[in-house]
């Protein structure tokens, strides 16, 4: 039985990417894993789970699970690692894994560690890095117990190869009468979007407040990201004052991305936002005001007016 | 003596600067320059309980001592940059609630207090006229009493809160050749008919308080808005202006400090000739002075509150810390513009607005030239 | 309907002097969204539909100054459990798994994490413990059904999601719920009268012991700083360079 449970995130129609980091996670600890996919009409998903080498691909498939509700989730997940024999229950991190897994944890009584950033192994044990602070200082932990449960940042580990021998699909059996019934699923919000997602996206392009609204916004941080076929983020203050959504916060309690090019458009750099953003590879910084912090940490920083410079900058973009 | 504060008075005062910082230094430039009065700003203060200090807790007050509320008005004024808001502030509690609180009936007390302590009533006095500042009870304003109402007529100018006031604390005389023993102080509620708040006026500074003339043309006033004695208008004044002269500059004091503050970082890093201009000693002994009088206008301030709070005379005492910190203020503003050299000039910088609102203190509550004749006549000259 | 509100103590997140290193005497503030928390409670009992708000926090006496703050918020009482150690998010929600069983409260709110630790991990585990409903993340509370039921708006991923949740539960406050009042004077004189209970995790019945150790802290690298350009031109050359463009 492997020694480590790793649960796969989806939308209904595929899996979302950066839930597949954590395998990346489970290589390094070594020994077997298996991926779990909780839901309702699974087949497809499982089918797509099979080329990264895990042992088992193990599906809990029913109507009771259509909806992620945490209760009857975590109960599935601290069964399915329990009967599994499973010592650790590996996740992304994201709304939906912080969600279910610590319940889970609970249920299981173990400790968890969330946003593992890097592992290292000193005298037999593993140490697990983490950030705190909104990611101004790094700790490193170590957990005690037979067993544990930890999510790790999509940014930090590297998507895993999918070249693998195919693996055996397990349906998990539980009783779905059993399951509790406290909690119900009422609706969602859909957008549709023809933007890349923002976690996954290369290019990310985001807005603060000086935005001034949501067209204003929609037309120069929306139209930045179309024309490098990028996806928008924001700041909170810009979700604050109603020109973004929140799901385009990025930050400390927000999302974390870490993609090629991250343009920062009307952002000071107050700490809980370069928490979110630290990792991408090249930042952009364009701001009137010169002596905002973020222009410490920006690879290139253009000191202007963003209403004019960001139509100029699409044009030149278009024209490249 | 012991010169430290308490635990509970240290949370207070903590909580007033926190509050002050985060919530009240907003679009002070801008509403300098248009002469806007920040409502918004004004009813957080009443809900943070500024506006009720002093008044007893039976009527919606604090309940705090005299040392406690001053000190509460210091942080204020260190932590918050709109002089206007706290003289709009401090022109509401002295002439308006300190009056009720000493002479007002039950009645009265229970109509007006809780509103006024909570910032949802403002309030002011109508005292000084075109013809009668300095010579306070020299008053050409009437009230003539018919049936059961006062007649006002007459005409009030530096109305603070005028435009702006609920309820005005309004002097007037039964008799002008009888003197101050024929002045009565009447609480006259806007829109009362007759009364009539005419324009507003511009000012040098504090001009995010707002200030009018207001007419009275055979104003009502119902007698039971008679406040305090028929002919104790002029006792109910002086009293009330001992309060106000105590305790209205205690906020100048937090500004004088706050200016300091500014004078010393600005001074250690601003460099010409090759070092910082705090090594000037030109400089540095302008700051120097500043150090001086924020310390002895706190002194001054703490020691009348403190014998306030011990209910000893304090007429004396008043008046000194009046004409003290205002001479102070208006000294530190004129250094802190001087220090800052040309950038002191600018609107942006926020130092030349100092001065225009402090040379109002010299003026108010008593010139300093009152003050003066008050200390000389209380030495025994 | 009675509501407990854990918070908890942290350095002031405003207050940070040098980027990864806390300010030398750091000035301790209840954790913003724990003031989220407790300012929810308040609005729910303005609006009639909640009679009590408990306040519970662990730590050493320092953290009373917090307590009267909540307090100063409005809270009706608060409990203090005496535990100066460094405890992890599964002891703080065994800990308060015993608390709930004392105050037996309908609903508990608190922050989605603490911004010292940034975990987000003890509402749910205490939902856990308890074999309670949760909603996580929550921008909006609404009671139904008689105080039965809660309808709560989560800050997802994906955008916002709406859940119904049967009372007793547990739910996690995000940044957008509520802006915080902030302490006044009347609340802070108030403050004085109220109730702060001192326990001990002996004397409320339970033993914890945290399995998470801190071994080290370090500051994360930092990013070199970059170059200013001057025009839109520059840029475009540069990001071609980079090959992101």
């Amino acid at each position: 039985m492997a020694k480590t449970l790793i649960l796969i995130e989806h939308d209904r129609q595929q899996v979302k990417r950066p839930s597949l980091h954590a395998i990346t996670l489970a290589r390094q600890l070594g020994g077997d894993y298996a991926l779990l996919v909780l839901g309702h009409g699974l087949d497809d998903i499982a089918a797509s789970l099979v080329s990264y080498g895990a042992c088992a691909v193990v599906v809990a498939d029913d109507p009771a699970l259509t909806e992620p509700l945490a209760d009857r989730y975590a109960t599935v997940i601290a069964e399915a690692t329990r009967k599994r024999g499973a010592k650790t229950l590996l996740g992304t991190s994201s709304t939906f894994s912080k969600d279910v897994l610590p319940r889970a944890a609970a249920l299981l009584d173990a400790p968890m560690v969330t946003d593992v950033l890097a592992i290292e192994e000193i005298d037999g044990s593993i140490m697990y890095r983490r950030p705190i602070n909104a990611g101004s200082m790094l700790t490193t932990v170590r957990v005690e117990g037979d067993r544990r449960v930890l999510t790790v940042r999509a940014t930090a580990f590297e998507a895993p190869a999918a070249n693998a021998a195919p693996s055996p699909i397990e349906r998990f059996a539980f009783d779905a009468a059993s399951l509790p019934n406290g909690m119900q699923f009422i609706s969602r919000e859909q957008r549709a979007s023809d933007r890349p997602d923002l976690t996954e996206s290369r290019v990310v392009v985001s807005g603060g407040r000086p935005l001034k609204d949501k067209e204003t916004f929609e037309r120069l941080v929306g139209g930045l990201a179309d024309a490098l076929g990028g996806a928008v983020g924001a700041t909170r203050a810009a979700v604050d004052a109603g020109m973004a959504p929140n799901d385009y916060q990025v930050g400390q309690t927000g999302k974390v991305v870490a993609p090629e090019l991250y343009i920062a458009l009307g952002i000071s750099g107050a700490i809980q936002h370069l928490a979110g953003i630290k990792d991408s590879r090249i930042i952009v910084a364009i701001n009137k005001d010169p002596d905002a912090p973020i222009f410490q940490m920006a690879t290139y920083g253009l000191v202007g007016d963003l209403h004019h410079i960001v139509p100029q900058l699409i044009e030149a973009v278009r024209r490249a | 003596m012991d010169f430290a504060w308490s635990d509970q008075q240290r949370e207070l005062l903590d909580a007033v600067g926190r509050f002050a910082t985060q919530q009240l230094n907003y679009d002070v430039i801008k509403n300098d320059r248009e002469g806007i009065f920040n409502h918004e700003a004004w009813k957080k203060c009443g809900d943070f309980g500024i506006q009720g200090l002093l008044v007893p807790t039976d009527y919606g007050g604090l309940g705090t001592d005299p040392l406690t509320t001053v000190a509460v008005l210091e942080r204020l004024g260190y932590a918050c940059k709109d002089n206007g808001l706290l003289f709009s502030i401090n022109a509401h509690m002295w002439t308006a609630v300190i009056p009720l609180v000493y002479n007002g009936t039950e009645a009265q007390k229970k109509k007006y207090l809780p509103g006024l302590c909570n910032g949802t009533l403002i309030g002011g006095n109508a005292m000084s006229e075109p013809n009668s500042g300095s010579d306070a009870f020299a008053l050409a304003t009437t009230a003539i009493k018919k049936g059961s109402r006062y007649l006002l007529n007459g005409s009030k100018i530096f109305v603070t809160n005028g435009p702006i006031a609920d309820l005005l604390v309004v002097f007037a005389t039964a008799d002008k050749t009888r003197g101050s023993d024929a002045i009565s102080a009447f609480l006259v509620e806007k829109n009362s008919p007759g009364m009539n708040v005419a324009r507003k006026l511009e000012k040098m500074g504090l001009r995010t308080s707002p200030m009018a003339e207001v007419f009275f043309e055979n104003c009502e006033v119902p007698e039971e808005n008679l406040l305090g004695k028929e002919g104790g208008g002029a006792f109910l004044f002086t009293r009330s202006m001992t309060w106000e002269r105590g305790c209205i500059l205690a906020s100048a004091v937090g500004s004088m400090q706050r200016l300091l503050e500014m004078c010393i970082r600005y001074a250690n890093e601003r460099k010409q000739g090759g070092h910082s201009i705090g090594k000037f000693q030109l400089v540095a002994s302008k700051i120097v002075d500043m150090k001086l009088r924020v310390e002895s206008s706190r002194q001054m301030l703490y020691h009348y509150a403190w014998l306030s709070g011990h209910r000893k005379a304090v007429y004396l005492e008043a008046a000194m810390t009046k004409l003290h910190i205002s001479d102070c203020w208006v000294k530190c503003c004129e250094d802190a513009i001087q220090i800052h050299g040309g950038y002191g000039y600018m609107t942006e910088y926020e130092v030349e607005r100092e001065l225009r609102d402090a040379i109002a203190s010299k003026l108010y509550s008593g010139t300093s030239e009152i003050q003066r004749n008050i200390v000389a006549s209380m030495l025994g000259l | 309907m009675k509501i407990l509100v854990p918070f908890k103590s942290v350095p002031d997140p405003n207050d940070v002097t040098v980027a990864g290193a806390a300010a030398s005497t750091p000035k301790w503030v209840i954790n913003p969204f724990d003031e989220i928390a407790i300012e929810e409670a308040l609005r729910i009992r303005e609006r009639g539909e909640a009679t009590e708000i408990v306040g519970v926090t662990i730590g050493a006496p320092a953290v009373d100054e917090q307590i009267r703050a909540a307090l100063a918020m409005g809270v009706d009482r608060a409990i203090r459990i005496d535990d100066s150690r460094a405890l992890d998010p599964y002891a703080v929600a065994r800990i308060l798994g015993a608390v709930v069983e004392k105050e037996a409260p309908h609903v508990v709110i608190m922050g989605k994490q603490a911004v010292d630790d940034d975990s987000n991990q003890v509402g749910q585990m205490l939902a856990g413990l308890l074999g309670w409903p949760q909603a996580t993340f929550v921008s909006k509370i609404e009671f139904l059904d008689n105080r039965t039921r809660a309808q709560c708006t989560r800050e997802t991923d994906g955008g916002l999601e709406v859940v119904a949740i049967k009372l007793p539960a547990i739910i996690t406050t995000d940044l957008r719920l509520n802006e915080p009042r902030y302490v006044s004077l009347p609340g802070l004189m108030k403050a004085r009268h109220k109730l702060i209970e001192t326990l001990t995790c002996d004397q409320l019945g339970v033993t914890v012991r945290p399995r998470t150790t801190t071994l080290s802290i370090s500051s994360p690298p930092k990013r070199a700083a970059g170059t200013r350009v001057e025009s839109v031109e520059e840029l475009v050359a540069k990001l071609r360079q980079e090959q992101v463009l």
